[in-house]
């Protein structure tokens, strides 16, 4: 019998040693933690449905180089931290100048300030299920540490830009990590690109706290090329009376896997997750988000919705766990999904564990067409088939897309939508 | 302006239409009446396109040309308007840009340039006053939550800001209170024009009254049985469909 294939050792061999010790040291002991394991096959439940388009090579494994700032092509204002192959930029970069934030790179870390982090990564995620994106705590080059006082409210949101340069095979591993003190609140932008078309991978883990009361909107929009796999994983933890809003937006690609873990801590946070995915061709894209109610009175509304055209496939897994002393819990989930060609495949799957008795609890979960009568309409007063697909796959994901704060993103986003609108209705 | 022959038309094997002969001038307005499951709808969707229907015989000319070779958005951009007996709630589109959009179309294909939206806004708001509907309702979905009078008016609405040269109402009276039948009226007569046509589908005579017909024709049972002038509305007001020896379909039914 063939044994389990297992993660490569080349994978396990990090390159870049500008961190300080204490994070080398961590590095060092998540690799370790590593050696052989077993990689996700078709039988592994969260991976079934992605592992086909999980592309591991062994080429793969070489660190990006580091390019610094040159041929950036970035001009927007606002605050701003590039990162390039997983290595921050800082000539591309613009810290806000605001007091109650503190933004350090790991890199510049001192070793006291590098202990106290290394003690803190890693504790978001669940490392049974996003057994991939544990790669990135034995990888990563670098990283951000952000730090927000108690109260301090950050006046614009801070855009996060992730490059990666994919004129050379191999892989890059962001890392993120947000400390947000009682009653602080922000707005992050998280947006992932890529140039060159060489087979590279994304291994990204972004990582929040949110003591009580804190508030922070995370954005998360995937517009990488076709070369690029990105494995990706957001990990938050919520204490008493905190928000977490979350928008990804991602549009598919040979491999897309994002792995969204809310813990729900103290008595009274909640969390709104909103998602959209849109995939064509044969682009990929897998979501799996876990919400975990653990403390009593808390909400979450979870709201995603798949476009999948051409031979594309798009996958959703959405769990809530609501833990026995979750009394008095309120949780919504929806996911609803539009194939707009028979060739197309949406897998979606919520799954719900309720261990405690007084709580309300729904999901609901669609996958439908484009509703002819509604076309038939359309067209009927002369507006043109494109059009009207365009204006009725538009109407299905506009409520999510207006929902997202930054007007930047938005506009993006639209951009992108009308690329995917050209390539996939033509004028019948 | 239109001309149908012997025209046949199914769904799902079940042949509703058995051979409608009809003839409608350009000026005219033409009222066709008929118990229920006559085939009215049917005929209003076959004419604007509806692929729910299969046409299986018979042939429609529209000024001249063969009506059935074009599609639902060519037949529309030809001067073909169908006010829709249940128009659709479409959350997500806004009532405006579906109404732009559609304008502009039209506009395009006849060559004339696109309306700008402030343009548009402006033109929009002036007709949605006239048939007596919020000129918020143009900002919200596609007949989104519309109660059924208001549809009724969007539908109307949308009439007046397309001009066509064909306007099909199909059971547009239906259920409006009698303030929402005047302001749908005075829209409809508002589309009289020498160059326009107006077919009717109703199945109470109490919409002529405010829209006076040139020509009345009872559907049954797929075809028309019998043609008149105004005077045969009252005479089925008065008399029903008994006399014709048609039954009402529904009523046999229930």
């Amino acid at each position: 019998m063939k044994s389990a294939p297992t993660l490569s050792r080349v994978f396990l061999e990090p390159a870049g040693n500008y961190l300080p010790g204490p994070l080398l040291e961590l590095r060092k002991q998540k690799g370790t933690a590593l050696v052989d394991m077993p990689l996700p096959t078709r039988k592994t439940e969260n991976w079934k449905y992605s592992v086909r388009h999980l592309k591991l090579s062994d080429e793969l494994a070489v660190a990006l180089p580091s390019l610094g700032k040159e041929g950036t092509s970035l001009s927007m204002a606002g605050y701003r931290v590039v990162f390039r192959n997983g290595v921050m930029v800082p000539e591309a970069s613009d810290f806000p100048d605001f007091n109650g934030i503190r933004i350090q790179r790991f890199c510049d870390l001192d070793d006291q300030d590098a202990a106290a982090l290394a003690e803190r990564l890693d504790n978001t995620l669940d490392s049974q299920t996003v057994q991939m994106a544990r790669l990135n705590s034995a990888r990563f080059e670098d990283g951000l540490f952000i730090q927000l006082d108690k109260e301090a409210v950050l006046d614009q949101p801070l855009f996060i830009i992730h490059e990666v340069t994919a004129s050379s095979v191999g892989s890059a591993y962001p890392r993120i990590y947000v400390d947000a003190a009682r009653h602080s609140q922000m707005t992050l932008v998280e947006e992932y690109m890529s140039s060159g078309s060489e087979p590279v991978m994304v291994n990204t883990v972004t990582e929040f706290f949110l003591a009580e009361g804190a508030r922070i909107t995370s954005v998360r929009l995937t517009l990488e090329g076709e070369s690029v796999q990105h494995i990706g994983a957001t990990g938050v933890r919520q204490a008493t009376a905190s928000r977490f809003e979350s928008h990804c937006v991602g549009f598919g690609g040979p491999l897309r896997r994002h792995d969204l873990q809310v813990r729900l801590e103290g008595e009274g946070a909640e969390c709104k997750l909103n998602g959209v995915v849109v995939t064509q061709g044969k682009q990929h894209y897998d979501n799996h988000t876990s919400i975990e109610h653990i403390a009593a009175h808390c909400d979450s509304e979870e709201t995603y919705r798949n476009i999948a055209a051409g031979q594309s496939h798009a996958i959703f897994n959405g769990r809530i766990h609501i833990h026995q002393d979750a009394q008095k819990s309120n949780a919504n989930m929806s996911n609803k999904n539009l194939l707009l060609s028979t060739g197309a495949e949406i897998d979606t799957k919520p799954e719900l564990e309720i261990y405690a008795d007084d709580v309300k609890c729904a999901h609901g979960a669609t996958i439908g067409q484009l509703n002819k009568t509604s076309l038939f309409y359309l067209v009927s007063r002369g507006v043109g088939r494109r059009e009207a697909n365009t204006l009725l796959t538009i109407a299905f994901i506009n409520e999510l897309v207006e929902q997202i704060p930054v007007e930047a993103v938005r506009e993006a986003v639209q951009l992108r939508l009308n690329d995917f609108f050209n390539q996939t209705f033509q004028e019948a | 302006m239109l001309n149908i022959k012997n025209l046949h038309a199914s769904v799902g094997g079940e042949e509703i239409l058995k051979g409608i002969n009809l003839e409608i001038k350009a000026g005219e307005i033409h009222a066709i009446m008929g118990p229920n499951g006559s085939g009215k709808s049917t005929l209003s969707q076959v004419l604007a396109g509806s692929e729910t229907f299969e046409v299986t015989e018979g042939e429609v000319t529209f000024n001249g040309e063969n009506l059935l070779d074009l599609k639902t958005e060519e037949r529309a951009r030809e001067g073909v308007f169908l006010a829709f007996q249940y128009p659709v709630e479409i959350p997500g589109v806004s009532n405006l840009q579906f109404l732009r959009t559609a304008v502009n179309s039209m506009r395009g294909h006849r060559g004339e340039p696109e309306m700008n939206a402030a343009e548009f806004m402006k033109h929009a708001r002036e007709v949605s006053m006239q048939v007596d509907l919020d000129p918020a309702f143009l900002k919200r979905g596609v007949n989104e939550g519309f109660s059924g009078g208001e549809k009724k008016r969007n539908e109307i609405l949308q009439a007046l800001l397309l001009q066509p040269k064909l306007a099909i109402l199909d059971e547009t009276d239906s259920g409006l209170d009698i303030d929402a039948l005047h302001v749908v009226s005075d829209g409809v007569n508002a589309l009289r024009a020498k160059d326009r046509a107006i077919l009717m589908v109703t199945h109470y005579q109490r919409l002529l009254n405010h829209i006076v017909p040139d020509y009345v024709h009872v559907l049954a049972d797929g075809k028309i049985v019998k043609s008149g002038g105004r005077e045969l509305a009252y005479e089925l007001e008065e008399r029903g469909y008994g006399w014709l020896n048609v039954k009402d379909k529904e009523a046999t039914a229930s």
